[in-house]
């Protein structure tokens, strides 16, 4: 599509994924039209802070606040996107109105996969979730956290670090499938050195009725808590497009450049892309942003733009550790230490991975994220 | 306009570095260094993607 052909363009979803494609489109000379639809009325926060620092941080509360858009953007805040007409290129609204595009961001995002119905399972996608966990937090109740990924342990955590007790059910040892043996064992280590109780069970039910949950593990075991968590991964937020044939499995795939058809892209939590290990979501911070940004430019400049040069960038800090890693994961086997040693200490690590990539694992240890990228391109 | 960085709160991952090498870098050490900070025309934007990525929200533009 060329540039002449793009007045109007439609973000619709505003998260990190919804803000860096409008910022980009602005950045790439776009100066038509441009309109951010998204359902929360907050403006774009900072999710991952949700888990981390907004847990434990006294009372400053800003840990997760964004600096103010500059797009530029008209913005409808609190209005929800309805439906989508690819051929009549509109986007419809609950407010009953519709918005007509030449280009369309799809980048609503995902939300927690509960395992049941019941108001008393809690999750933690959203800020609202945040603020409202805080609140029960400062009254010290016992807590269960369903879920041994990386956000169910940093839920933890911060449970932990707020003075209560924890017991995190997990299915297998807590993080291995995310991050591989070696690194799960560090962090399980200092999770339990902290204080957290680890139940492993096979898949876990939440059952009971509303005011009396209980968590079933699959040996018939019953965990009550106060509160009970649940981290066991996303849903795209999807279902307005259905009709569209714009959905497989529950995501929206698109090319290289993040296009899923002239004129629409999709970005960020809800668009599976391709990656050396296959079309794929990956939800993470980072992967949104690039996502964002080459999206736009494709809008923008059609098939001039670069396809995005995508490399996994993750982190978590959790019960006083925190890791960066550049690279696939989980990493599999021991690490090559390029700095540091085995132990409890900071380290800087690597990985040979089975399919010749490198992944660079920086525990405890500061380094800038340029670096840890070139160590992925030299052999370990 | 300046940019300002909120220290403790920074955690070293150049995310922002990779927004903005104009304007800022991670020394050896993993320590934000601000390359300029009093900013204005086409840096303010730059300065504002670049605390805009920033997961810890420990850059703001003023
Ligand atoms: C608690 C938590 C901690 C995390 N920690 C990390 C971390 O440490 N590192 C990391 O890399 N990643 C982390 N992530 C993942 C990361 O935050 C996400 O990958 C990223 O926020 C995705 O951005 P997004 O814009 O695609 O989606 P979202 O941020 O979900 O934004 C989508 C927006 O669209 C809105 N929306 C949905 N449906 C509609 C509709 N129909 N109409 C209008 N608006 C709609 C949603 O309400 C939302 O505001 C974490 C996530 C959570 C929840
Ligand atoms: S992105 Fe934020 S945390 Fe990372 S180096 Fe920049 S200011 Fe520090």
């Amino acid at each position: 599509m060329s540039t002449v052909a793009l007045k109007r363009v439609v973000v619709v979803g505003n998260g990190i994924a919804g803000l860096t494609a409008a910022d980009t489109l602005r950045e790439e000379g776009f100066d038509g039209e441009l309109t951010i639809v998204g359902d929360e009325i907050h403006p774009a926060y900072s999710r991952p802070a949700l888990s981390k620092a907004l847990l434990l941080d006294g009372d400053t509360l800003s840990s997760h606040t964004l600096p103010p858009a500059s797009h530029g953007a008209r913005e409808l805040l609190g209005v929800r996107a309805t439906g989508l007409d690819p051929d009549r290129r509109l986007v419809t609204l609950d407010d009953g109105t519709s918005l007509p595009y030449d280009g369309v961001v799809l980048a609503t995002g995902s939300r927690a996969r509960r395992l049941s119905g019941l108001p008393d399972e809690v999750t933690l996608r959203g800020l609202d979730d945040a603020l409202a966990l805080r609140r029960r937090l400062a009254g010290r109740p016992s807590v269960l956290v369903v879920g041994g990924g990386p956000l169910g342990m940093e839920i933890a955590s911060g449970c932990l670090a707020a003075g209560c007790p924890v017991t995190l059910v997990s299915q297998g040892e807590p993080l291995t499938a995310q991050l591989g043996p070696h690194l799960a064992g560090v962090f399980t280590t200092a999770a339990r050195e902290r204080g957290l109780t680890v139940v492993r069970t096979g898949p876990a039910r939440v059952a009971g009725r509303a005011g009396d949950v209980h968590v079933a593990l699959d040996d018939g075991t019953v965990l009550r808590a106060e509160v009970l968590l649940t981290a066991v991964g996303d849903i795209p937020n999807t279902e307005w497009l259905a009709g569209t044939g714009l959905v497989v499995n529950g995501a929206v795939p698109v090319d290289t450049r993040g296009l899923a058809r002239p004129g629409v892209a999709a970005v960020g939590d809800l668009a599976a892309f391709p990656t050396p290990r296959g079309r794929r979501r990956v939800p993470l911070w980072s992967s949104a942003i690039d996502q964002g940004k080459s999206a736009a430019r494709a809008l923008v400049h059609g098939d001039d733009a670069p396809p995005m040069s995508f490399q996994p960038y993750f982190w978590t800090e959790q019960f006083g550790r925190t890791l960066k890693a550049v690279g696939p994961l989980p990493a599999a086997g021991e690490p090559v230490y390029v700095d540091g040693e085995p132990g409890s200490g900071p380290a800087l690590m690597a990985w040979q991975q089975e399919d010749g990539s490198t992944t660079a694992v920086a525990l405890d240890y500061r380094i800038p994220v340029p670096r840890l990228r070139r160590m992925t391109r030299t052999p370990a | 306009m300046k940019i300002v960085l909120d220290r403790p709160r920074c955690e070293g991952h150049g995310l922002c570095e990779e927004a903005a090498p104009q304007l800022m870098h991670l020394d050896d050490d993993g320590e934000l260094v601000l390359d300029l900070e009093e900013i204005d025309g086409g840096d303010v934007a730059l300065a504002k993607a670049a605390a805009r990525v920033c997961p810890v929200a420990a850059l703001r533009v003023q």
